[in-house]
């Protein structure tokens, strides 16, 4: 039978070796293009039937699972009754039952208990870390950690965060500068939620980036993560080699308005990158840093339009006053649009009697184009 | 004992707060959306409505509002349950008429509180007005 076969398919190609060139190349074109398609479908078929299974298997033991936990957890009798929660001992016959040691179905109690967790806290939640710890939960996700699937790891450190479990400096720490964004980015924010001494250590070894989306997140974490030890940024403004880590902690020196951070920060204003020039300035004058505006006027002509109009901007904000004049010559005698829009917004933005005199004097004596600025300036509705 | 409609789309947190609430002895009722909610508020009385904000068809304001509006529905007392915390969002569901709010992740016993609480308040106030009459 394989002879017959071999034969035919040496007749076929016998064939194919003897037709013009095009009809070859058409022919090889149509066998790829079917062959594609089968495997194309053949994946397509595969997947749905895996999704398929994955959902019946899961309308099975997800009623389980939450019945389980309602049981032990929610409806706990010792619930509510000033127990400490090390004395409360869950059912032994449910916790050991068969069901709980196959793989699939362990990872969807972790899931199931996740998503509770993210509902409940109080005695309820620390119940549910409970029932995760004392059902060798901890164990499978740990085990994830050390796999080599990037995707599973990352699986593994949220659910140990979520379940506020402490993983060791030397597994994390690693993870916190992999290659990978997407890893290093979930080690990054578990670290800052885990760690209750020293959030912010990986900052000391991070030579990857920190890009400006883990930037957000990030943010969103240390601001909203209770108890967090916030230290001084300017340690890092100083010696960090990072040039996003020290951009990011130019944004918490100001968010945490950490005074003692002006000096690194001003520092700053030597460096040859101008981005990050424009990023000191910019905190200098969300920290209102009036020591800071002498040197700003100073270095003023010698800055990139970016960095000027930074500068243009602190003084509004920090708004001594004692810059008003500069102000006003940069609004009278620019040429650039941008630098006269922000020097009227600064002179306005002082809201003193001087500037209000100044900005009455300017009505009066510059164009029709300059007038339109400080109208468009002076409207309330548009934030500067 | 009293009734209460839990409205809430995520299917964990409603089993999670009606075995809660009934195992207080309270006659529990759920709602998936805004519309079945707003299908047994037609057909039913409550004593209290627990809700959630981000629900499909109608969101939980907009069940508070419904709930203010009606005069035969004015003494449900409310209590929304949401994940969303900014000031705006509270302040606007306290303006149409909730009687309580609570942010997620809850405390299952704070909520017990608030619910007898607010039975109570409600009680005493019923009485306050027969004896007025």
């Amino acid at each position: 039978m394989w002879k017959d076969l071999i034969d035919l398919l040496f007749q076929a190609y016998e064939q194919f070796s003897l037709l013009p060139l095009f009809i070859e190349i058409a022919l090889a074109f149509i066998f790829i293009a079917i062959l594609s398609t089968l495997v194309a479908y053949s994946a397509i078929l595969y997947k749905r039937y895996r999704a398929y299974i994955y959902d019946k298997r899961m309308a099975y033991i997800s009623p389980k699972i939450e019945d389980m936990i309602t049981d032990q957890v929610l409806l706990n009798p010792n619930l509510g009754m000033d127990i400490p929660l090390e004395n409360i001992e869950f059912d032994e016959q449910t916790l050991s039952d068969k069901m709980y040691r196959k793989p699939f179905v362990r990872q969807m109690l972790i899931d199931t208990l996740i998503s509770y967790r993210k509902n409940f806290r109080g005695e309820v939640g620390d119940l549910l870390r409970k029932l995760y710890i004392d059902m060798g939960l901890e164990k499978d996700s740990f085990g994830k950690m050390k796999t080599l699937r990037w995707e599973r790891k990352i699986k593994a450190v949220v659910e140990l965060t979520q379940m506020d479990i402490s993983i060791s400096d030397v597994t994390i720490l690693p993870l916190t500068n992999s290659s990978n964004p997407a890893l290093r980015a979930a080690a990054r924010n578990a670290y800052i939620q885990l760690s209750k001494n020293e959030p912010f250590k990986f900052f000391d070894i991070a030579t990857e980036p920190l890009l400006p989306w883990d930037q957000l997140e990030m943010f969103k974490i240390i601001t909203t993560t209770k108890d967090i030890a916030i230290p001084n940024f300017s340690r890092w403004v100083s010696y960090s080699t990072n040039k996003s880590i020290v951009s990011f902690c130019l944004k918490l020196i100001a968010h945490y308005d950490q005074q003692s951070a002006i000096p690194a920060v001003m520092d700053l204003l030597a460096n040859k990158d101008h981005y990050f020039r424009a990023d000191a300035i910019n905190c200098l004058g969300k920290l209102s840093a009036e020591v800071a505006e002498d040197k700003l006027v100073k270095i003023y002509n010698n800055q990139p339009l970016n960095c000027q109009i930074e500068i243009l901007q602190a003084l509004g904000r920090i708004a001594s006053g004692k810059h008003l004049e500069f102000l006003k010559s940069e609004f009278l005698y620019s040429s650039n649009f941008d630098i006269r829009m922000n020097a009227a917004r600064s002179i306005i933005k002082h809201n003193t009697q001087n500037s209000r005199l100044m900005v009455e004097e300017l009505m009066e004596v510059t164009d029709d184009e300059n007038q339109l600025i400080i109208k468009h300036c002076l409207n309330p509705l548009i934030k500067y | 004992m009293a009734s209460i409609l839990v409205i809430e789309d995520d299917d964990i947190m409603l089993k999670a707060v009606r075995n809660i609430l009934g195992k207080d002895g309270y006659t529990i009722l759920t709602a998936k959306d805004g519309k079945e909610a707003f299908d047994k508020l037609e057909n039913e009385t409550y004593d209290v409505v627990v809700t959630d904000l981000m629900m499909p068809y109608a969101n939980g304001l907009e069940v508070v509002s419904r709930l203010r509006s009606d005069e035969t529905k004015r003494h449900i007392g409310i209590i929304v349950i949401s994940s969303v915390g900014n000031e705006e969002t509270i302040t606007e569901a306290f303006r149409l008429g909730a009687d309580d709010y609570l942010k997620k992740p809850i405390m299952a016993g704070e909520l017990l509180i608030r619910i007898r609480k607010l039975l109570s308040n409600k009680n005493s106030s019923s009485q306050l007005v027969t004896r007025k009459k």
